[in-house]
């Protein structure tokens, strides 16, 4: 068999390799994991590029992210319908921007987008409120969440309107050390 | 630092994002397993939920532990130098880590406990960066306070070792006394402990005194404790800078070994067993506890830091510290570079280190200046020990310095004062003969035998030379002032009559000296006279002054060749006899430097005299040099030009001859009266050309005109050693002599100390006091011509020396 495969088509390999942060070996060994998570849907070709969508439930059980609280988010952040069904291509893009190659700034874009439940481009207290729940698995009295999220507010919002802006969240992840090292997903 | 300031400032903030940071990144993404997940759950959970009074209890809880283990360090410094302070004084034998223990704790203390420090804020919970800061800071007071402890320490024990000082005798080291201190030290035992001082260097368990054992034993000690020979055994005393340098110096090898140590081991064999064990062990190495150590640039350069701090501690008492320790900086950053590309793994956590470089600098100049106040306080406070290190002697040596050049300035200036008239010339001319003499003669005393002696010597050291026309004429005072006379008796006695000896006129022996010191040229008929009588004469005296007397003529000769013997040393003999024992004994020159052995010869040639002798007054100021010179320039008129009047210049033949006359052996008292007025006469001239000439000479002249009189009917007298009488009578009629003379005796005695050549030099003049000889004609002085017709010299030239 040697080099040839017959998955993609070269200019496919190499339309994925200039949009990701992956090389031509781990495009085809994402085109296998997505394959394997349903194997009855996603075809072996796609020279001819079939429109195949998974939908939420099977990808939030990868193993990479099932124990994360924000897998939903993560899935549906990605996906075009924004309900969690991901294409080959959503998929491709869901990990090349949770790798390690990719840079801050995308990383903070998407990280906005999980974080913002309510997709109103803001990030609000619900969502704050929302985010630490999933974080502490509901293991906070209200009390310590308003508490935490007003003073996330307080310390992030620049603006003064008492919601988080994605200028007001960039400004602050940024800053963070740990961001790049915690927002990375390894497949 | 400003340009650190400018990036910093360029950048935003740091604002502290604690809480979205909580918020936010708290999820690590990576986490796949569900009890990583519920672990990172509760610690997500723990954070949120520590409100703010936990978490300032916590953090004040935290805070506490660290004063406290800061003060823990600090005592224990403290008293692990008080221990070993102890142990020296106990133990003969220190062993290898009670010698070192002081440096191996601090050094301890300086890698563990920022690992604690670590543990410690992990409780606080604060981000990384604020962690970070609090730790960094910890860290830095924690070494700056060890090495304070340290310093101070040390200083205490030098206080102690300082205040003994005073109480023992000067010359004790200061380890005794440091020792001693430490046990109440008495005086009696602080000196009993002295003497065994010297020991000390062996090592044994000296200080012998059963008593002061323990105290001895510290000086044992002290030598042996100092492990790297730095500036080590001082023979006698380790001092205490020594001391406390050595400390230092011990200090930082330790703590170069200790790093060196810390790096293989936490590092390179921490990254051996993660790497090759983790296979085989129950949990992955790699990620979980041993892990592969950090690089942590904070922490390695606050190590920089402290290791600055110590060398500047150590600096001032160790001075080779800042060279040792670039050696040390060097191979510590070699081992480092490759330790961190081979055992670290970055930092996971990136603070943008480099971003805190103001904080790095103005720490180092914080620990600059912290460290700079006990060396300064050492400055001040402490005495420098006193038997070693460049500022011991500083004073005393400044001291003895100053007082040496005030005695030495006095003296030159006595010397100047008293030797003027001891021409420089002269002074160059008979150094060694001077000293000769005084060696021989050098009583001060007015002794007539001396002065006697000295011109006999004079003389007697002249007759060796034929052709020089040099005498020596020794100042009679430089022998005890007795000789004087006798010795222009002498020459004066020998010049005149080749064939009676110059014992005639004088009784005294210098008189034959003088006669025998006649040049050469002289008729050897006087000069073997002379001779003869020399060696009667002054059997004693001799060597050195014949030896003087002929090193000077030789001078003489060098450098008048052309004199030839003055004849008219006759009539300066004489003239000589009777002013100069007065002015000899009276004098000191005679006492002082002008020893009579010291006599120089100055040759007053024809030519050359009346420079010489203008030269030599010029320099000698002192009345009775000047009386001297009037001597000469009586006796040699011809040499000196400054006669005005030459009466006897105009006629060489007459003048000549008449001074010569003169200054022959009085055998008859008539004749010496005559020759008396003659010589009055003559010495008026002299001395109005002498006063024209100088003005200090005058009274001096005069002086000097006084005493040839009692000398001429002195030497009328048998030519014995009539020394004494002579003196007492010269003494006598010289009124204005004495005075002076004494004057300038107390005075030449005073500051001629140290000269030994001024007042000893001697004008040899060479007087030609041929009766035919044209020479002789030259300048001759106003006394001459009656002189010369006394005179009745056969010999051509006279020679006589006048003790300048």
């Amino acid at each position: 068999m040697g080099n040839k495969q017959t998955i993609f088509t070269d200019e496919q390999l190499d339309a994925y390799q200039d949009c990701t942060f992956f090389t031509r070996k781990e495009i085809l060994r994402l085109h296998g994991r997505y394959h394997e998570l349903a194997p009855h849907l996603v075809p072996m070709d796609y020279t001819n590029d079939p429109d195949v969508k998974l939908p939420l439930a099977l990808i939030v059980n990868m193993p990479e992210l099932k124990e994360n609280p924000f897998r939903s988010r993560i899935v549906e952040s990605f996906s075009e319908d924004g309900e969690g069904n991901l294409s080959f291509n959503d998929f491709v893009d869901m990990f090349s921007v949770l790798s390690e190659t990719a840079p801050r700034e995308l990383k903070a874009i998407y990280a906005f987008k999980i974080y913002d439940f309510n997709t109103d481009n803001f990030l609000c207290k619900e969502d704050l409120e929302k985010t630490l729940n999933k974080l502490t698995r509901e293991e906070l009295t209200p009390e310590e969440v308003v508490l935490v999220c007003e003073k996330s507010i307080e310390e992030a919002d620049l603006d003064g309107d008492s919601k988080l802006s994605f200028a007001d969240f960039e400004n602050m992840i940024t800053r963070a050390p740990d961001f790049i090292s915690t927002f990375h997903i390894r497949i | 630092m400003a340009k650190n300031s400018r990036l910093s400032l360029a950048s935003a903030s740091d604002e502290n994002y604690t809480f979205c940071w909580r918020v936010f990144c708290a999820w690590d993404y990576l986490i796949g397993n569900p009890e990583a997940a519920e672990s990172k759950g509760a610690a997500c959970v723990a954070q949120s939920t520590t409100s703010g009074a936990v978490l300032i209890s916590l953090r004040i809880l935290a805070n506490i532990l660290v004063l406290l283990s800061l003060a823990g360090s600090i005592y224990i410094i403290y008293f692990v130098v008080d221990r070993s302070q102890r142990l020296e004084q106990e133990k003969p034998e220190l062993t290898l880590w009670e010698k070192n223990e002081v440096s191996v704790v601090v050094s301890l203390i300086t890698m563990i406990a920022p690992s604690a420090f670590e543990l410690v804020s992990q409780l606080e919970m604060y981000h990384p960066r604020t962690s970070l800061r609090f730790q960094l800071a910890r860290v830095l007071v924690l070494y700056l306070g060890n090495l304070y402890s340290l310093i101070i320490a040390l200083l205490d024990k030098v206080n102690s070792m300082s205040s003994a000082i005073p109480v023992s005798s000067g010359n004790w080291s200061d380890s005794t006394t440091f020792l001693a201190t430490i046990a109440l030290p008495e005086e009696d035992g602080l000196s009993t402990v002295a003497p065994d001082a010297a020991e000390r260097q062996n090592g044994t368990f000296l200080l012998g005194q059963e008593a002061n054992r323990t105290r001895g034993a510290t000086p044992v000690f002290l030598n042996q404790t100092a492990l790297y020979g730095y500036n080590m055994r001082t023979p006698q005393d380790p001092c205490w800078e020594t001391y406390v340098g050595q400390e230092m110096l011990k200090l930082s090898i330790i703590d170069m070994i200790f790093t060196v140590l810390s790096i293989l081991l936490i590092d390179f064999i921490r990254g051996l067993l993660v790497r090759y064990l983790s296979d085989c062990w129950c949990w992955d190495l790699e990620s979980k506890f041993p892990e592969y150590g950090e690089f942590k640039i904070a922490e390695n350069v606050l190590h920089l830091i402290y290791n600055q701090g110590m060398i500047w501690m150590g600096a001032f008492f160790s001075p080779c510290l800042p060279a040792f320790n670039v050696l040390k900086l060097i191979g510590l950053m070699y081992l480092r570079s490759w330790a961190v590309l081979t055992c670290n793994v970055p930092h996971q956590q990136v603070f943008r280190a480099s971003r805190s470089n103001n904080f790095y600098l103005a720490m180092l100049l914080f620990m600059l200046f912290l460290c700079m106040l006990p060396t300064i306080f050492a400055i001040v406070k402490y005495r420098p020990s006193q038997h070693c290190g460049p500022f011991s002697m500083l004073i005393y040596y400044l001291q003895a310095i100053a007082r040496s050049l005030k005695v030495t300035n006095n003296q030159l200036r006595m010397q100047l004062q008293t030797g003027r008239y001891c021409g420089v010339t002269a002074a160059l001319l008979c150094p060694p003969t001077a000293r000769l003499q005084d060696t021989e003669g050098g009583d001060k005393k007015p002794d007539p035998e001396g002065h006697v002696t000295g011109v006999e010597s004079c003389v007697r050291s002249g007759s060796p030379r034929r052709n020089s026309s040099v005498s020596g004429f020794e100042s009679p005072e430089r022998q005890g002032g007795g000789g004087a006379g006798g010795g222009v008796r002498t020459i004066t006695q020998s010049a005149a009559r080749p064939g009676p000896n110059r014992a005639q006129p004088g009784p005294t022996g210098p008189n034959r000296a003088f006669g025998a010191s006649r040049s050469p040229s002289t008729p050897s008929v006087t000069q073997e006279h002379r001779e003869e009588h020399t060696p009667n004469r002054h059997p004693g005296h001799p060597g050195g002054a014949s030896g003087s007397c002929r090193s000077k003529s030789h001078h003489r000769v060098a450098y008048s060749p052309s004199c030839r013997h003055a004849d008219s040393v006759h009539s300066d003999p004489l003239f000589r006899k009777s002013f100069r024992p007065a002015p000899r004994e009276a004098s000191g020159l005679a006492a002082a430097p002008c020893r009579f052995h010291t006599t120089r010869y100055v040759i007053l040639n024809e030519r050359d005299a009346p420079k010489q002798l203008l030269r030599s007054n010029a320099r000698t100021p002192r009345r009775y040099h000047a009386d001297e010179l009037v001597d000469i320039v009586e006796l040699c008129p011809r040499s000196v030009r400054r006669f005005p009047s030459p009466g006897p210049a105009p006629g060489p033949g007459p003048a000549p001859p008449p001074p010569r006359q003169r200054y022959q052996p009085h055998l008859d008292e008539e004749e010496e009266e005559e020759e008396e007025d003659e010589e009055e006469r003559r010495r008026r001239r002299w001395r109005d050309a002498f006063a024209s000439a100088q003005s200090h000479r005058p009274r001096s002249l005069s002086d000097l005109h006084q005493p040839p009189r009692p000398l001429h009917r002195a030497d009328s007298g048998p030519p014995n050693p009539r020394g004494p009488p002579h003196w007492s009578r010269d003494e006598g009629p010289r009124h204005q002599a004495a005075p002076s003379l004494t004057e300038s005796d107390s005075d030449s005695v005073a500051s001629s100390s140290d000269q030994q050549h001024s007042s000893t030099d001697q004008y040899i003049q060479v007087i030609h006091y041929k009766d035919k000889g044209p020479r002789a004609r030259g300048k001759p002085a106003k006394p001459e011509p009656k002189a010369g017709a006394r005179l009745n010299v056969s010999e051509p030239n006279e020679l006589f020396c006048s003790n300048v």
